[in-house]
């Protein structure tokens, strides 16, 4: 079975790193390991700033940037803090185990430019900053511009651009990130699974479906029936691959967003904007001569409106692009809300808690706190699916909109 | 207090206000289809957890303006 091997050789990698990340552990303490070029280092943390809720000083404030940090993509897979004695004045101490992922960059005056980690990065003189690196002068001192967690700490941002950036060089961001990393893993997994499935069907025809097979084909038949075929009719099989495609994407996407140590891909803007991109560019390269026609030359319009004054025709056109934004725009809200509430909820206990301070206050609320997580997190599994049913719904309503011919309009 | 917090907060609970409105008259008539066509019960329902989606969509646009907001 090469496709169980292959699965297990992802499996085995993604391990591997994470075993990795733990060996490296060793070394945590010496200062040596911020350097390390291999991707995958543990840091020891300086700073009572921890990475998760347990923060000390800021409260609630805290929890926002814990909550973001969660959703938003980034260079470090981090998986968890572990508590790692206290420092002097008691305050503990947390050390993030995390996977580093290498930057790639393309700077236009230096080439393509490859760090194994943010450290390494700063050391060759690129500092990132939220969504862009920034390429810094020769000689800049980069000793202390990061903390351990690959957090730029420059209190003034664009003072501090001004002095030490170099402005003509354009850096372009090229880094298989968090986000990419989880793309590549469930386009792994649904290579192994459907050619596993397509294999079985070619191996064992007209014969009962069995094991993986049994799972996907009732899935495979219901986009068939219920997706493709009431709004594409006879050319349905033309799309059903596109449909299929989409449908598993984000279904597993979703369910391995809610599974630990995983990514979530689909509460991700730029993810959710590729795959409209991509039911845009199918649907308008599909339309028919009537679905442009009706887009410039509305029928049923009075003339006035569609030539003296052009508002139809520019409505029309902007609605070509509202359909794919609203599709991008609901998968994104959907899934990203439901990992809010889950990291709201959590984050309750750490706010009545006080942060650890207050053990009465954060003893009441879990209960609370645990059922509902409970509640949202089984909604969140009904929304799983329930979303990748709708993006294939409406690609096929789309797709057949813009494909029909309205020969038959008039009855 | 910070007004945008605050609007934000409003702005979340009208967003919640307009689909509960909406899912409520949702549920009412398709258990309504429901109890007069039993026998249609698995289009009905199917059609619903659609509408409902849509329109949860729409709140989950108006959370999205809200954190964008407070973040």
């Amino acid at each position: 079975m090469a496709g169980k091997q292959l699965l297990f050789i992802t499996l085995l990698l993604l391990g591997n790193g994470l075993l990795f990340a733990q060996d490296h552990h060793d070394q945590a303490g010496d200062h040596a390991a911020h350097h390390d070029t291999a991707a995958v280092a543990v840091h020891d943390s300086a700073s009572h700033e921890a990475h998760d809720a347990h923060a000390e000083e800021e409260g609630s404030s805290n929890v926002s940037k814990v909550m973001l940090e969660h959703i938003l993509d980034s260079h470090d897979w981090h998986i968890t803090d572990i508590p790692a004695g206290t420092d002097e004045s008691g305050h503990p101490h947390y050390q993030p185990i995390a996977l580093h992922l290498p930057w790639i960059l393309y700077d236009s005056e230096a080439g393509l430019v490859f760090a194994a980690n943010t450290h390494a990065l700063v050391e060759k003189g690129y500092l990132p900053h939220e969504n862009h690196v920034l390429k810094l002068k020769e000689g800049v001192s980069t000793e202390g511009l990061i903390d351990e967690h690959g957090h730029a700490h420059v209190a003034d941002w664009a003072a501090f651009e001004e002095a030490n950036g170099q402005k003509s060089a354009t850096v372009i961001d090229f880094s298989i990130t968090k986000t990419a990393l989880q793309m590549i893993l469930i386009g792994l997994l649904m290579l192994v699974v459907f050619t596993a499935v397509a294999r079985s069907y070619t191996r064992r025809p007209d014969q009962a479906p069995k094991g993986l097979q049994s799972f996907v084909e009732p899935i495979i038949v219901f986009v068939r029936d219920e997706v493709a075929k009431p709004y594409l009719g006879a050319k349905a099989d033309r799309f059903l691959p596109y449909l299929l495609t989409l449908f598993f994407f984000i279904w597993f996407s979703n369910l391995l967003g809610l599974t630990p140590f995983n990514s979530n891909i689909a509460g991700n803007i730029s993810v959710t904007a590729a795959l409209a991109v991509m039911t845009f560019l199918i649907t308008q390269f599909n339309g028919s001569k009537d679905h442009w026609k009706h887009v410039f030359n509305t029928p049923g319009v009075p003339w006035v409106l569609k030539f003296a004054i052009p508002l139809m025709p520019v409505v029309e056109f902007i609605g070509l692009f509202t359909k794919p934004f609203a599709l991008a725009v609901r998968l994104f809200a959907n899934i990203s809300a439901g990992h809010f509430m889950v990291l709201g909820l959590v984050s309750l206990i750490f706010i009545m808690g006080e942060n650890g301070t207050n053990m009465a206050g954060a003893m009441t609320i879990m209960p609370l706190s645990v059922l509902f997580t409970l509640v949202i997190f089984t909604l969140e599994m009904i929304v799983a699916i329930i979303q990748p049913f709708i993006f294939t719904l409406l690609t096929a309503v789309f797709i057949g909109m813009a494909m029909e011919s309205h020969d038959d309009h008039h009855h | 207090m910070d007004f945008g917090v605050m609007g934000a907060g409003i702005g979340a609970g009208l967003a919640a206000i307009g689909a509960g409105l909406g899912i409520g008259r949702l549920a009412a008539s398709s258990v309504e289809s429901i109890a007069r066509q039993p026998e249609a019960a698995g289009d009905i329902r199917g059609a619903m957890i659609l509408t409902a989606a849509f329109i949860e969509g729409v709140a989950l646009f108006g959370e999205v303006i809200c954190l964008l907001a407070v973040l």
